[in-house]
């Protein structure tokens, strides 16, 4: 009688993604192996804004991408994997001048004209829609169907519901190649040789290494404030707030740099605890510290988008890098070279959006099956002047 | 506010002595404390409605007064009701003042912490309860406003402190009805002979015992509290002796304590940009006597940093006083494991979030060989409001109980981190030197 075993996935990065990707290909069938240089949701994963959301997203590829990532989230919701973890909120993004409401109008046309549900408020109707909001806001777009996921929980619930087993501590030193041409075989690691049928790259910045892409991929720091409890407060604001200015802070064109070279986008979102989460900034650097300069700025244009925030405390002030790339998508494929090979990195503030349909799409890929998104936007193999992997 | 040469925060013996070696040798000095004047947990002036009473030994007196005369005679000046909220990432101090409701941030090229030692008070059931307190708590208030609690009292716990807290609470008109002491130091006779090398320890240890005595008070040792229950109005509190005798007390109040460590939760430490160390008891909880001495130490370490000369030795007392502390501790040991491995699940571990000794047992048994960053997060263990000042330790130990991560370090759950206490946005907003940043709207 022969005797089939179970395929063995070994998944590099127990990040969002590395989670995912778990979790579906656990559900096909897979035996998974994970392993982290850390732990699980160490890095950019344990840091992030957590939002679920299309609001800010440029129409293209990355608002498709973020589309189907929300209904990723939703179906988790559904089945019971994300109970407790994932909060469904509308996004608002706020306009105070008419520079910025016309901004927001050519926002809501493109949003609208990609299927995503809207309502416009103005004036009193927006002040009643949301509480403790400035006055000077004039109007907002409720982007509706959105959430907030804290990522480390659901990656702990994404790991745990997968059934794998997780190597904390162990670094990949190399590939081992098999005697069949153009597939790698096992992994040689800090914790000893790791023998796998399919290999799953999704290790942030640490991939770069890995692959030899390390110009395509660079650190971008976010600083970020979460507040103490304030339920009262938190209660009458039914989404997050966003600063249509984020829009500005996102589009690489527009020039709200500091002298420092780093970007803000005002976020303040309340969160399922009664806390608030503030973010944020963008920066170029790899280093992981809060700065009284940023923080205060944060603060300042939170408190004058909601002004009752003063009576509140700040609690954390916490920084993530993340992995970007050099044109704002990600990289998800397989790796040239390899048959057996898939990477999924630099998803740089998006990965908690779209970490879940990004594991969805890694296991459709494993098996040969159709992908949720077309995926010729984010190949890998757009970066691959360089030399391959060690 | 001008950027000072050396920030000093903290006005207890350390920092007092620090600040006073500092301005001697020509440095300014930025000198700050929470309160509004020089003392210190041990030192603690009664505020100015109430009415001081005489406590502890005349060592302590005498500390007070050599201190008192140190800094008067060096003019330097405390800036007090000013919060330290840490070094951001740029290496500057965020300060907090509080009577202004403003912060300020200042560039030092070097500070140095003594903001002392906090008590650590083990996990027992019902410890979170209303008139469950602090042993440290308790002697800060009764300091403060001269007056005891209402109603009868229970001091509870491990280690010379709470001998103390009997004797000035029966000073003040309101002996505690009994102490209770986990560890039984007349058990230990080849320790107590050794504090005999120390005349100091054993001048505080008659001082407090025979006033103890005196007062009436027991002092019932090898027992621990393990239950405290509300109990109509009151709380009933269970202690269990080595023997397994069960003894119950109602009282209105229970004041825990068992024993003190660094406050070291949340501060930064390095020697460069700017020059950071500790000083006193946040650096090694050896008392005042030690703190005194190593405040100073710590501010020649510092003049000689900024001069380019070579370090000072360490000052040679601190070993004898380490030796002292070591025997005390000896003396005091409990038996068995400072936080029982078989806590119920019900035990509230986390006061500000609620987790219980079950939700982490939950997690742990989840997450095989999960990391104290993990159970951090995921298990909203030193998340809430306190940082993890109260359930860091208790976590750690229970993490060590679980086995399969070796030695778990607090600090592995609290981490370096601004600000260090939950700070008022409206004061983070409101910069004291800059009168262009926010004002109320």
């Amino acid at each position: 009688m022969a005797v089939t075993r179970k395929l063995r996935a070994a998944i590099v990065g127990a990040g969002i993604v590395g989670a995912a990707s778990a979790y579906f290909l656990s559900r096909a069938g897979f035996a998974v192996q994970m392993l982290d240089a850390a732990a699980p949701a160490s890095g950019a994963t344990g840091s992030a804004d957590g939002a679920v959301s299309v609001a800010s997203k440029r129409p293209g590829p990355m608002m498709e991408a973020a589309i189907r990532g929300v209904e990723t989230y939703r179906d988790l919701h559904g089945a019971g994997i994300f109970e407790g973890v994932f909060k469904e909120r509308s996004t608002f993004m706020l306009a105070q001048d008419a520079a910025e409401d016309a901004v927001l109008e050519a926002h809501a046309v493109a949003l609208s004209g990609n299927g995503v549900e809207l309502r416009l408020h103005r004036e009193d109707a927006l002040h009643r829609t949301v509480q403790n909001l400035s006055r000077a806001i004039r109007s907002a777009i409720e982007v509706r169907g959105e959430g907030h996921a804290i990522g480390y929980e659901v990656t702990s619930r994404l790991i745990a519901a997968s059934g794998a087993t997780v190597a904390r501590g162990c670094r990949v030193n190399g590939f081992r190649t098999a005697s069949r041409s153009g597939s790698l075989d096992a992994l040689e690691t800090s914790a000893g040789t790791i023998e796998a049928d399919l290999v799953v790259l999704a290790a942030g910045g640490g991939s770069a290494s890995l692959l030899g892409l390390a110009s395509a991929l660079r650190p971008r720091k976010g600083q970020l404030l979460v507040t103490e409890r304030a339920p009262a407060l938190n209660a009458g604001i039914r989404g997050s707030l966003m600063s249509c200015r984020y829009l500005m802070s996102k589009d690489s064109t527009e020039t709200r740099m500091t002298g420092s070279g780093r970007r803000f986008g005002l976020v303040v979102d309340p969160l399922r605890t009664g806390q608030f989460l503030i973010g944020g900034t963008r920066e170029e650097t790899a280093e992981r510290g809060t700065d009284a300069d940023a923080v205060r700025r944060l603060l300042v244009e939170a408190v004058a988008l909601v002004p009752r925030l003063r009576e509140v405390r700040l609690l954390r002030t916490f920084a993530g890098v993340r992995t970007a790339t050099a044109d704002g998508r990600p990289l998800i494929g397989r790796v040239r070279g390899f048959d057996n090979v898939l990477v999924a990195t630099g998803f740089e503030g998006d990965g908690i959006c779209l970490g879940p349909l990004t594991g969805k799409i890694v296991s459709q890929l494993a098996r040969g099956e159709p992908t949720a998104i077309d995926l010729s936007p984010f190949d890998p193999a757009r970066f691959a002047t360089q030399e391959q992997a060690a | 506010m001008r950027d000072p040469d050396v920030l000093v925060v903290g006005a207890g013996p350390a920092g007092i002595s620090a600040a006073a070696e500092l301005a001697a040798a020509g440095l300014s000095v930025l000198w700050i404390d929470q309160r509004d004047r020089p003392g210190g947990a041990i030192h603690r002036q009664p505020s100015a409605a109430s009415t001081a009473i005489a406590f502890g030994p005349a060592s302590v007196r005498n500390q007070w007064r050599r201190l008192h005369a140190r800094f008067q005679g060096t003019g330097v000046s405390l800036t007090g009701e000013t919060g330290f909220a840490g070094i951001d990432s740029d290496g500057v101090a965020i300060l907090e003042q509080r009577h202004s409701g403003t912060t300020t941030c200042v560039r030092a090229k070097a500070i140095i912490l003594a903001v002392g030692a906090v008590e650590r008070v083990l996990p027992r059931p019902g410890w979170h309860l209303p008139g469950v307190c602090t042993a440290g708590g308790m002697q800060v208030m009764l300091k403060e406003t001269g007056s005891p609690p209402r109603g009868r009292v229970l001091v509870a716990g491990n280690g010379p402190l709470t001998l103390a807290l009997a004797t000035q609470l029966a000073a003040a008109g309101n002996p505690p009805v009994a102490v209770l002491e986990a560890s039984d130091p007349f058990r230990r006779p080849s320790h107590a002979l050794a504090l005999m090398r120390s005349p100091r320890l054993v001048g505080e240890a008659l001082h407090y015992s025979t006033r103890v005595a005196f007062a009436r008070i027991p002092w019932k040792r090898g027992r621990r509290v393990v239950a405290i229950e509300s109990h109509g109005g009151a709380l009933r509190v269970r202690s269990v002796a080595k023997n397994g005798y069960v003894e119950t007390f109602d009282v209105e109040h229970i004041a825990l304590h068992d024993g003190i460590r660094p406050n070291t939760f949340g501060l930064p430490e390095g020697e460069a940009r700017p020059f950071i160390i500790r000083a006193g008891d946040c650096r090694e909880a050896l008392g005042a006597v030690a703190a005194e001495v190593d405040g100073k130490q710590a501010a020649r370490r510092v003049i000689a940093r900024l001069r380019g000369e070579p370090a000072p030795k360490p000052h040679p007392m601190l070993n004898a006083e380490r030796r002292a502390q070591d025997t005390l501790a000896s003396l005091f040991r409990p038996h068995g494991d400072a936080v029982p491995a078989d806590l119920p699940d019900d035990t509230i571990l986390c006061r500000c979030e609620g987790r219980t000794v079950g939700d982490l047992r939950t997690l742990l048994a989840a997450h095989p060989g999960i990391s104290p960053r993990e159970v951090k997060l995921n298990g909203r263990f030193a998340m809430g409001l306190c940082q993890g000042r109260f359930c860091a330790d208790n976590v750690a130990a229970l993490l060590e109980h679980g086995g399969e991560t070796g030695p778990v370090s607090a600090d592995a759950l609290t981490g370096t981190r601004w600000p260090i206490r939950p700070i008022a946005i409206a004061s983070l907003i409101r910069d004291a030197d800059d009168p262009n940043s926010s004002t109320p709207q």
